[in-house]
């Protein structure tokens, strides 16, 4: 298939499929496959290898990760705290690094820096960290007493049961309403200069971050600055206020959007492709069919597996577009305001007035030399067709007045 | 439930409960990532206890502009990177050892085993970029940034992976295709 009978290329088609593709160009490539069964095709068989290879799933990681970063980590505190306390730096540089034998190492070395500065450090910090600890060791019980598979019988049907990646708990369910809060500020600006800096500086301040930032500066027309800030939504409000300090403010709008039935809905069909999938890891379990039919109930957990996953997935961008309000924020200089007839300082009119002045007679010159480049070659033409008649009727009107003189 | 951005940022003001959540998180993920790319099961926990250390470490260093996720893949990668680099340097701790069978545990389905093969068969390039789409489901320019490579690149290479692996699999032994 060449691109000469399709509009799209194939590497396109999987780009949709992976939903690369902006709407626009989604939305044709979406059209084209309803109609065209050779694309459609390509689709399938792009769907069938994803399909295939989720089928290759890992052992669960050993406890063993858990309990060495657990050592690692109390390790990394003291170095730490012990680099912050200021003295006996290099002890700890010496304490050997957690890549290699790093338990049996830094045990003994970190019991020896413990003793130490036991005494002259203050321990809440490390008390912190072991609390942390203790409540992952609690955290981890729970879930592998939630999500480990009976080892009661063995082969190959309970390895692959033992495979199957544990669920999560459910989703919580939100005790508050959940709300998507978005919001628009337009400004205008005498000192466009330190602007980008500035908004910078008030999303960091506020935890937040720029997920884009476009400005122009157009020759004859005001600069513009346009950006999109994500900002921890209880931060919203006082953003917003400093974000006002850095102009005058032309507009600003707030809106948000409930999102809690829609959470509440994917989180109950989670819920369900949850129970589904129990449903048939004991089916397999307990089945005593042949191999085909072990293969298609192992294929059908598959599918489930994959939509969980990708519920998840819009589980947690749902929930990001909770936790980050979205600021919309666009800056205009001041000059393109005065054009606009907004009333402005005299220093700046004046100013403009003597731009827009300067730039008349600019103009005036520049037309009346295009003119003349236009008209030249015209005029020299008709000045050479006319010059010999001309000058034949100029001879005939002269020679009576000579020869009466 | 925290989004994993959120949570970083307040392990970025010391909170040692956000760490936790985060490695409760990915703690699968990260373990799936080296255990796919490697054979030795110990190696892979040793490297990906290196990884949620560097992520610790490192933590001041993230910018909430990346998700959380590409900026863990992509250190993950980077000490992947260190790490082939000096089995080169050091032979004898080879990653794949030749005589050890595909399937560490020799527990796997036989369709498990046989889309490992089939995956071990692509170019390497192809391969890196397939897995970083199918399990780390990564996007095209987050792949880009992790391989230093042209988002195009790595939409043509992705494209070849795929479709070299679907001429694999269709000579499977049996028919395992996708479903319907
Ligand atoms: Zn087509």
């Amino acid at each position: 298939m060449t691109s000469s009978t399709h509009p799209f290329e194939q590497e396109e088609v999987m780009a949709y499929l992976d939903g690369e593709l902006s709407a626009n160009r989604a939305v044709s490539v979406a059209a084209h496959l309803r109609e065209c069964t050779e694309c459609a095709a390509l689709a399938e068989q792009m769907r069938g290898v994803s399909s295939q290879l989720s089928n290759w799933s890992v052992e669960a990681a050993p406890a063993s990760l858990t309990k060495n970063l657990e050592a690692a980590r109390a390790d990394h505190a003291l170095v730490k705290e012990t680099k912050r306390a200021g003295f006996a730096g290099w002890l700890t540089e010496k304490i050997p690094s957690f890549k290699n034998r790093w338990v049996l190492g830094a045990a003994g070395a970190a019991a020896g820096v413990v003793l130490l500065f036991a005494l002259t450090l203050p321990t809440r910090r490390r008390e912190q960290h072991s609390e942390g600890w203790a409540q992952l060791a609690y955290t981890e019980q729970l879930r592998s007493a939630e999500t480990a598979p009976s080892k009661s019988a063995a082969g190959e049907v309970e390895a692959f049961i033992a495979q199957a990646r544990p669920s999560p708990p459910p989703s919580p369910e939100p005790t508050q309403p959940m709300i998507a809060r978005t919001a628009s500020v337009s400004l205008i600006v005498k000192d466009f200069g330190p602007l980008e800096a500035s908004v910078k500086a008030v999303a960091q301040r506020h935890n937040g971050y720029i997920a884009s930032l476009n400005s122009a500066s157009p020759q004859d027309a005001a600069r513009t600055l346009s950006a999109t800030l994500r900002i921890p939504s209880a931060q919203l409000e006082s953003t917003i206020a400093e974000l006002k300090q850095l102009g005058r403010v032309e507009q600003e709008s707030q809106s948000g959007e409930e999102v809690t039935k829609e959470f509440t809905d994917r989180a109950a069909r989670m819920k369900n492709a949850r129970a589904t999938e129990e449903r048939l890891l004991d089916v397999l379990r307990n089945h005593t069919g042949q191999v085909k039919d072990i293969l298609a109930t192992e294929q059908e957990i598959a599918r489930v597996r994959g939509d969980i996953e990708q519920m998840e997935a819009d589980q947690r961008s749902l929930q990001t577009r909770v936790d980050f309000a979205t600021v919309e924020l666009s800056v205009q200089e001041e000059y393109k305001a005065s054009l606009q007839g907004a009333p402005t300082a005299i220093g700046t009119r004046l100013r403009n007035a003597a731009v827009e002045g300067y730039r008349t007679v600019v103009e005036s010159v520049i037309g009346f030399g295009v003119w003349a480049l236009q008209s030249l070659p015209t005029v020299l033409l008709w000045g050479l067709v006319l010059f010999a008649p001309a000058r034949w009727i100029w001879k005939r009107l002269r020679r009576p007045a000579v020869s009466q003189s | 439930m925290t989004s994993d951005e959120q949570l970083i940022l307040e392990l970025q003001q010391g909170s040692d409960e956000a760490f936790t959540e985060l490695f409760l998180r990915y703690r699968e993920r990260v373990y799936g990532f080296f255990r796919r790319r490697m054979n030795d099961a110990a190696q892979a926990e040793e490297l990906a206890q290196e990884t949620f250390l560097a992520v610790l470490r490192a933590a001041q260093r993230y910018e909430p502009r990346a998700t959380f996720r590409a900026y863990l893949f992509g250190i993950a990668f980077n000490i992947l990177a260190a790490h082939r680099r000096k089995s080169v340097l050091n032979p004898t701790q080879p990653d794949r050892a030749p005589d050890e069978p595909s399937d560490p545990s020799g527990t796997n389905p036989e369709n498990v085993i046989w889309v490992r093969q089939a995956v071990e068969r692509l170019e390497a390039a192809e391969r890196e970029v397939l897995l970083l789409r199918e399990f780390e489901e990564l996007s095209y320019e987050e792949i880009a940034k992790i391989l230093r490579a042209p988002v195009n690149t790595v939409r043509s290479r992705l494209f070849r992976a795929r479709m070299a692996l679907r001429e694999i699999l269709a000579i499977a032994p049996r028919n395992l295709r996708g479903r319907k």
